[in-house]
């Protein structure tokens, strides 16, 4: 193998872990310039999502083994439907300091994870990948069938989820009513709602990457603290509430890991990725992406 | 059409609004003027449900509205252009219009009447795909009224449409009104411009520190030497 493939082999690799850190960002952002609030919770959400979908696939539910794309599905809308429930109880939080969003998303992430311990024990499990493991080899490149599902299904959602917010003229009132709460309920939004349907898609999207992970990671109760951090830290890099800045955040995120995994050592790969977020932020503190946010007067 | 009854609003701990009473009348224009910090502002918001009173009561065609959110208000034919525009910057002209009719399902007369804008506005037509950020501030002003009239009101709520415009754009911005009214609207505006406010209207109300100094015609309170001296600029 030359060193030409192994270098797209690598980030290729980087591209499927950032498309899924990506997908976690997406939650962190959209929540964020919906309702104004950091939702440190989202990790254990993400881990609650994978639950929600790979216990129908991994028999964990009677024995079930229903198909992947099944509990995919069944784990999204599970998923879903939790973040409407968050809304309702992070909306006293969004109006408070951020010291009370801090502590009170924090709790609640301590609470789901124990809750998780509970119900399905601290120990974890691996899960087999509905794909074959045969690695597929392309013009000398190596690449894992399960990693092509995660970058596949994580572009069209994040395809879908644009259209939906550009075309649809629900996706139109979410975006009015992060600009301009007040006034977007002014013009008959109502904006809580819009709120719930923001965490839902959070809440979504981080169980599709759960459930899209699961056959490359080890799925337990304390999985949601690692990649929670990772996907805030790129909601951060690309620049905290902006849709694309949380997309072209997570895939640099994932591809500086990968590469530093590759070519440095796998032991550093988290702290050079973090340094590497640090001095971006440090030039540009808004993030990669800064949402136009000017208003004339 | 609305009646407003000893009012109470608190903005944070302010006590912004002290026991307001007076009526807007089917098809006239009602001018609330005052200095920054009298309470005009604060009682827009609380009769298009953006805040919510302490004490008093808002009767709209008789209905209490005052425990009413916005978004249920603007249903019942309120509409609202707030002071400093806030239009959505992010969204085009067409999308901040077709904002404004959120709450209406009837999509081919909501396209109908967004192009009606468009010939009251021509200057919009002309930046239909243009973020609305990227406007001008008097354009922006015509979009935030070309908006609440997409949600087809009886009743329009116009917080401060004069300020901050160049003086040309001023005009323009009160001959708009006056057309509106002539079409039948019924408006209550709030203005630190009293001397062109009261110009227009048929109906004036002095507000001081939260409560009502002067309420007549609009014609009277020119008239009246206080209000002249005070708020017109005159002697």
């Amino acid at each position: 193998m030359n060193n030409t493939s192994i270098f797209i082999q690598t980030v290729i690799g980087g591209v499927g872990i950032g498309s899924l850190y990506a997908l976690i960002a997406l939650g962190y952002s959209m929540v964020y310039r919906s309702m104004g609030l950091v939702n440190f919770a989202h990790g254990s959400i993400y881990m609650v999502g994978t639950y929600f979908g790979i216990m129908w696939y991994a028999g964990l539910v009677m024995g079930l083994h229903v198909p992947y794309p099944i509990a995919f599905v069944i784990g999204v809308l599970l998923n879903g439907a939790f973040g409407v429930l968050l809304e309702r109880i992070l909306r006293p939080l969004a109006k408070l300091d951020l010291m009370f969003m801090l502590l009170g998303t924090i709790g609640l992430g301590y609470v789901l994870d124990n809750l998780f311990v509970i119900i399905f024990g601290a120990e974890g499990f691996a899960v087999r990948s509905p794909l074959p493991s045969m690695p597929l080899v392309i013009l000398g490149v190596r690449i894992q069938p399960q990693m092509l599902l995660v970058i596949g299904v994580s572009a069209i959602l994040m395809v879908a989820l644009q259209l939906f917010l550009a075309r649809t003229k629900t996706g139109k009132a979410m975006r009015a009513s992060a600009m301009d709460r007040d006034i977007a309920s002014a013009m008959g939004v109502r904006v809580n709602r819009m709120n719930a349907l923001t965490l839902a898609i959070g809440s979504g999207l981080a169980a599709a990457a759960g459930i899209l992970a699961a056959p490359i990671v080890y799925v337990n109760p304390a999985m949601g603290a690692a990649v929670g951090l990772k996907g805030f830290a790129a909601a951060i890099l690309g620049g905290l509430g902006s849709i694309p800045g949380a997309i072209a955040g997570g895939l640099i995120f994932g591809v500086l890991e990968a590469i530093s995994a590759g070519y440095i050592s796998s032991a550093y790969t988290r702290g050079i990725a973090f340094i590497v977020v640090v001095v971006v932020l440090m030039v540009k503190p808004s993030g990669i992406v800064g949402e136009i946010t000017v208003e004339k007067v | 059409m609305i009646v407003v009854e000893s009012l109470h609003t608190y903005y944070g701990n302010i006590h912004a609004v002290k026991g307001v009473s007076f009526e807007v009348k089917k098809g006239e224009i009602t001018a609330l003027v005052g200095a920054n910090g009298a309470g005009k502002s604060t009682s827009i918001k609380t009769i298009c449900g953006l805040l919510h009173p302490r004490q008093g009561r808002i009767l709209l065609n008789g209905e209490p509205i005052q425990k009413l959110e916005a978004d249920r208000i603007v249903r019942l034919g309120v509409g609202y252009v707030p002071e400093g525009r806030h239009v959505f910057p992010v969204l085009t002209v067409d999308e901040n219009l077709d904002m404004g009719a959120y709450h209406r399902s009837d999509k081919a007369q909501i396209a109908t009447d967004r192009e009606r804008m468009y010939e009251t506005f021509p200057r919009l037509r002309d930046r239909r795909k243009q973020l609305a950020g990227s406007l001008s501030g008097g354009e922006q002003q015509m979009l935030a009224i070309a908006r609440a009239l997409m949600s087809k009101p009886q009743l329009l709520l116009m917080d401060e449409p004069s300020l901050g415009l160049a003086p040309i754009v001023v005009r323009q911005v009160f001959e708009i009104i006056s057309e509106l009214n002539k079409g039948g609207l019924t408006i209550l505006l709030t203005e630190q411009n009293a001397r062109s406010a009261l110009k227009i209207a048929h109906r004036g109300i002095v507000m001081e520190t939260g409560k009502i100094r002067f309420a007549d015609t609009a014609k009277n309170l020119r008239e009246n030497p206080v209000v002249q001296q005070a708020y017109l600029g005159v002697g």
